[in-house]
């Protein structure tokens, strides 16, 4: 035999840090160091191990240490657990060195294999004490200081053989959790034993304890908080009757009493703190009630939460038919709580503000709270028990694993989801009861340094790179779980209606009617259908849809409008249900999934794009930023050209805007977009559709009349909200058109190709058809509708020589040459400054004159029976009233204000507070109205499909309107009081300002 | 439907309840009331019940005017003075308005205070008031063109009327426990027939809700003993007007955000900062706080009711006045603020308070100096040595110092100050246009 070398290097093979002080404790355990070593290696952290051993020995007498050395050496299964104990829980070393006698304890051959009985474990605290375990009402005998100690070291000697089963003989979680609660109970029953003999009056009640949460739930750690209520009655004494006073100031007595038994610091530590904090009225409330008192407050006054809690009570201490009377008491109204309004809203916002209130600093290290911890699968599976327990009584157990196979069995929750959160939820507790060992310390918190971490791996079982392999599968587990937590709710929907291969049970669709309408589906039988269909079909894009629906069904819930995004989503997969890409790509990009699912439940524009071209999902996964002209304008070009006529082709150009149309709508609905990218996006766009067009109609009627050469050059000049670059969706794009001659050409001919272009390009533009109409717009011309619909240059130049009013150089403010020729754009816009930025400003007469129509617009354009203040145009405050304000600022300093030159609302604003036209404060009110104004307006039109200019009155729109804006749900009036304030802060702007 | 829901509608079965009041608030302050029979409350309790909104005064914009009201089973309360001993039994409910999206309406004064509660609570601060509420009470209802007569006359030995006053006195007592509202009655010296009783301390929300209760209760006692209960500011020329002077404090969590030992009568810096903003912005306010013609008769010099912009220590001219402090106990630490009367919405009125004197804690106002002199035996021109700014004195004045008021447009939201103030300016100018008796006395005979 090759005797064991305890070199340095074999020592640091094994696992040990510091081998010098390794072979120094080696040595001073003599002979029965060899032995050993080889167990040492195997425990979580020899070092420690090895310490609490020569610490023991210390502390034993010799010919008990003697003893002990001879147990190890002897009996393999002896070392395990007493090395084991000490390689993990520093606490429970120190608790052998201080009753070394203990250490036999664990030479029980019977502790591997035989779970200790919870009524021995009552028995033996009980006897602790001094009490007689036979006692209905036992009582202990020991004065009350000796009591707590030999209480406290008769729990420790329990738990250590409870470790010892733990650590060496791999018991289950669920095991360990369940001994530990039954330790927990019998050492109330003790505590409560201990009271009685301090309390004078202790007879005249009868105290029931209930466990409440981990305790109730046979899952306790092992350290924590043990959760308790307490109940009494009066006792039953015909002779000598007790009156409810005396009672409830003894069961005070004796629950305080208890409390202390526990908790209190003595020379041989405390056991753990009793909470009683669940009872009703929290701290608030006495102590304890009796039932009728309890019956009281669970019928009128009791919130959400606590009914999830007594999902867990159960009778543990003291009279317990008195506890069963109680937990028979508070059934029927934990089955009905699930009823309650807002009940999983209520609770699922409970649970993201424990998310949102852990520390910063421990969030990533914590293990209860946090995204993907244990506190996500218990909740998850209480809601779960609440939604259905009523209906089906299987479900209603109290602890959370029972209860997550009890909800896969019976199909609430999916076999594999079931299985494998069952599976992170045992790691996730077997790592939390390692770190409580350690110290015998109440942490949730997975320690950071290197050590501890080493010593928690190795006793995980990771004896190879210890630290690395144990965060990484604790980050797996808790990514599995936070995954599996997104789809626990939604996925099961889909056996209601679908058969799912490897599933036995299945959602009833009665509860799968429940569970849509308790996530907020308004008609949840018809999205029931719609499940129906979609799962149905090709097995292939079936089975796709099965896998995304889950998801896909949570972001529709969280949307304004669940309804409408899961019938829009059928109707697109019907249209695309066999296109290669379609399934693949949603499966495989989730960012498109779920900005789909966002468009569709909040958006009637963009699903209705989306629904006249289905293809356009594929542009979710891209940038969503508007694109700029040029390319747009060549890629439009590119495909309108290769048609042969001028029909088709611009069929083409408006197949291509429609597509950017919705990849701007999208970028607007998912907030990637802000107000004045959209507008300028939406005016760029346009842009590029009139260049386009003008081109390729420009072609077909050159064409046509056998015209090798234009015979006169024509450009597009933006006016109005268009020539802003403040395009809403719905706008019409407002032009003039404008033509110059080429040398020598005949006027004649020339007037009347420009004229055919331009009433064609209008023609193709508005034509109906499956895109979305561009309406071109010429009534601002000179002369109006009156007018010729397009002019040379010279004829507009001598019209503004000689007729313009006030209000055409107004209208001139906002004119921008875009589209075509761009001489003759550069041209008509050294035309038209003069006129519009008249040297000295306007004059006094023509500001009286800009007010009069104002006054008369303000009185006369406002549809009949609309509401001023609500009126997104012209109403008090709106885009007139700002807009008007503005560009009489612009006739009057214009030509002495640079900036001003400008046909923008926001910059020509900015420029005229840092010249000192308008104070700061005015022009930071008129700046975010402007905004607000806009953004909903653009939002109105996304939400509806169609425009309007009133802000919307029904429920659900302003809903939608108010998501698009960022407002949380339920405070769509809070949108509308914010928008009555910025209007009528800035129609006091426009007050002062416009009118004076 | 949870637990309460199920108490109320197990109450209605075991008290034979046949009707169901739903009580609600318009934005001036009158209580409004829709009742139910107990078949539609469960309905009721799940989605609220439909109104015309527009038919409420200041609920509705145009053009939406659907509203819900959705009762607060938490308030559900027999009524005392509808109870027979053996027959039916008609109870009520206090509602929240939403709109039909669920969310709450800001057209609800309920929801105003509430709004401005919570920002109080975002910077950890819980409002408490304690009202004393005076009104009067005369024999019989009233008519167009009469002087009322009071119940009891000083000087005039009526002793028919006095034990009426003590009969009503120990009904109203009884009827307001019942409906778990406490108080301590006093009869007022002031006036003829003038009452004064306070409510318990509570906070400003439920005050509010039992003011309102308050209000209904005094006038359902005297009606059934055939007198008439009024809570008008002024209703006699020549006798003390009735106020709601109200006590108000700041807690943060368990402790008294108002007190801080060896201070100067007792006064944390918050109260300072607090009083400071209640003053600064007590004449914009005005409005609210004394929201009728009528109110202005009441703010004139020599009355209980303050005139100027000033606070003092046990000052009874003083706007916002500070009670005696008592050592030891600094739980109890207040301040008096004396403009407010008792024909206000309280609703409104603790939300202007309470916004006023938040702003002063926001940014910072320094406390001016305390008036120590009787305000009202001061000339003007010492007044302005002193800085007293004056309150305004008409309703006329109020509104226009409110209309440009961001602090009052802020805590009110848009839709009831506009309505508020669209409503004040016509009372006042139904009032401007009446000719009174005073004219004719005074210029008939002469001009």
């Amino acid at each position: 035999m090759v005797r064991p070398s305890s070199g340095k290097a074999t020592l640091l093979r094994l696992g040990f840090v510091d081998p010098e002080s390794a072979q120094a404790s080696l040595t001073r355990l003599g002979p029965a160091a060899e032995p050993i070593l080889a167990m040492l290696g195997l425990v979580a952290d020899p070092d420690l191990a090895l310490t609490g051993l020569v610490r023991l020995v210390g502390s034993a007498g010799e010919a008990e240490a003697g003893e002990l050395l001879d147990a190890l050496v002897d009996d393999e299964g002896s070392a395990m657990r007493l090395l084991g104990v000490l390689g993990a829980s520093e606490a429970l070393g120190h608790h052998l060195a201080r009753h070394p006698e203990h250490w036999r304890e664990l030479t029980d051959p019977t502790l591997g294999s035989s779970r200790p009985a919870a009524y021995a474990m009552r028995e033996s605290l009980l006897r602790a004490v001094g009490a007689d375990p036979a006692d209905e009402v036992a009582v202990a005998t020991l004065a009350r200081p000796e009591a707590l100690d030999a209480l406290r070291v008769e729990y420790r000697r329990i738990l250590l053989r409870l470790a010892a089963r733990d650590i060496a003989h791999d018991l289950p979680v669920t095991d360990v959790a369940a001994e530990l609660s039954d330790l927990a109970v019998g050492t109330l029953d003790a505590a409560l034993a201990v009271a009685r003999s301090v309390v004078p009056n202790a007879s005249a009640v009868r105290l029931a304890v209930l466990a409440m949460g981990k305790t109730g739930g046979h899952e306790l750690n092992y350290v924590s908080d043990v959760d308790v209520i307490f109940v009494h009655e009066p006792a039953d004494r015909p002779d000598d009757p007790v009156d409810d006073q005396t009672a409830l100031r003894a069961a005070t007595q004796l629950a305080g009493q208890l409390i202390a038994v526990c908790g209190d610091l003595t020379a041989e530590g405390r056991i753990w703190a009793v909470d009683a904090n669940l009872r009703p009225e929290g701290k608030a409330g006495p102590l304890s009630r009796t039932l009728a008192a309890m019956g009281g407050y669970y019928e009128r006054w009791a919130s959400t939460w606590e009914f999830q809690a007594l999902l867990k009570a159960r009778p543990a201490a003291g009279d317990l038919s008195l506890g069963s009377a109680f937990v028979e008491l508070v059934q029927p109204y934990i089955w009905h709580a699930a009823e309650r309004e807002g009940f999983v809203e209520d609770t699922q916002a409970m649970r993201r503000r424990v998310v949102a209130h852990i520390p910063a600093k421990d969030a990533d290290r914590e293990l209860k709270l946090g995204e993907g911890g244990l506190r996500d699968v218990e909740f998850a599976v209480q809601l779960l028990q609440l939604v259905h327990g009523r209906a089906d009584d299987r479900l209603r157990s109290p602890a959370t694993l029972p209860a997550l196979r009890a909800l896969t069995e019976g199909g609430y929750v999916g076999r594999e989801d079931g299985e494998t959160l069952h599976a992170a939820y045992s790691f996730l507790r077997t790592l939390e009861h390692r770190i409580q060992l350690q110290r015998l310390q109440r942490t949730h918190v997975v320690p950071d340094d290197e050590a501890s971490l080493r010593r928690l791996g190795r006793g995980m079982g990771f004896l190879k790179e210890p630290v690395p392999a144990l965060l990484a599968e604790w980050q797996r587990q808790r990514r599995e779980v936070r995954r599996l937590h997104e789809k626990l709710f939604y996925r099961p929907l889909l056996s209601a209606v679908a058969r799912i291969p490897g599933e036995v049970a299945r959602l009833s669709p009665e509860a799968a009617q429940r569970r849509l309408a308790a996530l907020g589906y308004e008609d949840p039988a018809a999205a029931l259908r719609h499940l129906e269909a979609l799962t149905q079909g090709v097995r292939r894009a079936a089975d796709i849809q099965r896998a995304l629906l889950p998801a896909m069904l949570q972001w529709f819930a969280e949307g304004p409008d669940p309804d409408a995004g899961l019938f829009g989503f059928r109707r697109i997969s019907e249209a695309l249900g066999t296109t290669h890409w379609y399934l693949r790509t949603l499966r495989d990009e989730g960012m498109v999934a779920e900005r789909l699912a966002r468009l569709l439940s909040t958006s009637r524009y963009a699903t209705a794009l989306l629904e006249r071209e289905p293809e356009g999902v594929r542009i979710l996964g891209g940038d969503l930023q508007p694109r700029a002209t040029e390319p747009v304008v060549e890629e439009m070009l590119s495909t309108g050209r290769r048609r042969d006529d001028a029909e088709p082709g611009v069929r083409a150009i408006r197949a291509v805007r429609r597509r950017e149309l919705l990849r701007i709508a999208a970028g607007d609905v998912l907030g990637l977009t802000d107000v004045r990218a959209v507008s300028e996006g939406l005016s760029r766009l346009t842009d590029a559709t009139l260049e386009a067009t003008l081109q390729v109609v420009g072609e077909a009627v050159r064409t046509e009349r056998d015209l090798t050469e234009a015979p006169t050059a024509l450009a597009i000049v933006a006016m109005g909200r268009y020539g802003g670059f403040e395009l809403s969706y719905a706008s019409d794009a407002d032009v003039l058109f404008v033509h110059r001659p080429v040398e020598g050409a005949d006027q004649q001919v020339a007037a009347s190709y420009a004229l055919a272009v331009a009433t064609e390009l209008r023609r193709l533009l508005g034509l109906a058809g499956p895109d979305p109409a561009l309406e071109v717009d010429a009534d601002l011309r000179p002369e109006g509708r009156s007018g010729p619909l397009v002019r040379t240059l010279d004829a507009y130049a001598a019209y503004y020589g000689k007729w313009h009013s006030v209000w055409e150089k107004q209208a001139l403010l906002r004119a921008d040459a875009v589209v075509g020729d761009p001489d003759l754009r550069a041209a008509f816009t050294a035309l038209i400054d003069p006129v519009r930025y008249p040297a000295g400003g306007v004059g006094d007469d023509e500001v009286h004159e800009i007010r009069r129509i104002k006054g008369r617009v303000d009185a006369e354009r406002l549809p009949r029976g609309a509401d001023p203040a609500t009126h997104l145009k012209l109403g008090r405050g709106g885009l007139a009233d700002i807009e008007w304000t503005v560009q009489l600022l612009q006739l009057r300093h214009a030509h002495e204000v640079e900036g001003l030159r400008t046909t923008s609302t926001l910059d020509a604003l900015a420029a005229a507070r840092s010249a000192g036209l308008v104070g700061q404060r005015d022009g930071a009110l008129l700046d975010e109205a402007w905004r607000i104004v806009s953004r909903i307006r653009n939002a109105v039109t996304l939400v509806r499909g169609r425009a309007s200019d009133q802000l919307p009155q029904a429920a659900r729109e302003r809903r939608a309107v108010a998501s698009i804006l960022g407002y949380p749900p339920g405070s769509s009036d809070e949108l509308v009081n914010d928008y009555l304030r910025a209007t009528r802060l800035a129609h006091g702007v426009v007050d002062t300002v416009f009118w004076q | 439907m949870g637990k309460q829901e199920d108490f109320v509608l197990r109450a209605l079965e075991e008290r034979d309840v046949r009707f169901v009041r739903l009580w609600f608030t318009d934005v001036l302050g009158f209580l409004k009331s829709v009742a139910v029979a107990p078949a539609e409350l469960e309905a009721a309790f799940a989605e609220g019940i439909g109104f015309d909104g527009s038919a409420i005064e200041g609920f509705a914009r145009v053009y939406e005017s659907d509203m819900l009201a959705k009762p607060d089973p938490s308030t559900f309360q027999i009524l005392p003075w509808r109870e027979t001993v053996s027959g039916p039994a008609t109870a009520r409910m206090f509602c929240d308005i939403v709109m039909p999206d669920g969310s709450p309406s800001y057209a609800d004064p309920r929801f105003v205070l509430k709004r401005t509660l919570s920002k109080a609570a975002e910077k950890g601060f819980t409002f408490y008031t304690h009202p004393e509420i005076e009104f009067y009470l005369f024999k019989d209802v009233p008519q167009k063109g009469k002087s009322p007569l009071p119940v009891d006359r000083s000087g005039y030995f009526d002793h028919t009327a006095q034990s009426m006053g003590s009969d009503f006195r120990r009904e109203a007592i009884t009827m307001l426990e019942q409906m778990g509202i406490s108080v301590e009655f006093s009869h007022h010296e002031g006036g003829p027939g003038q009452q004064e009783i306070d409510l318990r301390y509570a906070d400003a929300l439920s005050t509010a809700d039992n003011i309102m209760t308050f209000r209904t209760v005094i006038r359902e006692v005297a009606l059934s003993q055939g007198i008439w209960a009024s809570f008008m500011p002024k209703p006699y020329t020549e006798h003390p007007g009735s106020g709601m002077h109200t006590h108000v404090s700041l807690f943060e969590g368990d402790a008294n955000a108002f007190y801080e030992p060896g201070a100067e009568y007792g006064l944390s810096k918050t109260a300072r900062q607090f009083i400071a903003g209640v003053l600064l912005h007590a004449p914009e306010i005005s409005v609210v706080t004394n929201q009728w013609v009528n109110s202005y008769k009441r703010l004139i010099t020599g009355s209980e009711a303050p005139t100027h912009v000033s606070w003092g220590h046990n000052n009874r001219s003083a706007m916002v006045r500070v009670p005696m402090y008592k050592p030891l106990k600094g739980q109890s630490t207040r301040v008096e603020v004396r403009t407010i009367d008792a024909a206000c919405n309280p609703y409104l009125a603790f939300a202007a308070v309470l916004a006023a004197g938040m702003k002063g804690i926001e940014d910072g106002y320094d406390l001016p100096r305390e008036a120590e002199d009787d305000v009202w035996s001061l000339t003007d021109r010492e007044r302005r040595a002193l800085g007293l700014d004056a309150l305004p004195t008409s309703l006329a004045e109020a509104i226009s110092l409110a209309e440009s008021s961001e602090l009052l447009a802020d805590t009110l939201g848009e839709h009831v100050f506009d309505f508020f103030l669209r409503n004040k300016r016509a009372e006042w100018q139904e009032y401007r246009g009446v000719v009174s008796p005073f004219e004719r006395d005074r210029m008939l005979p002469i001009l």
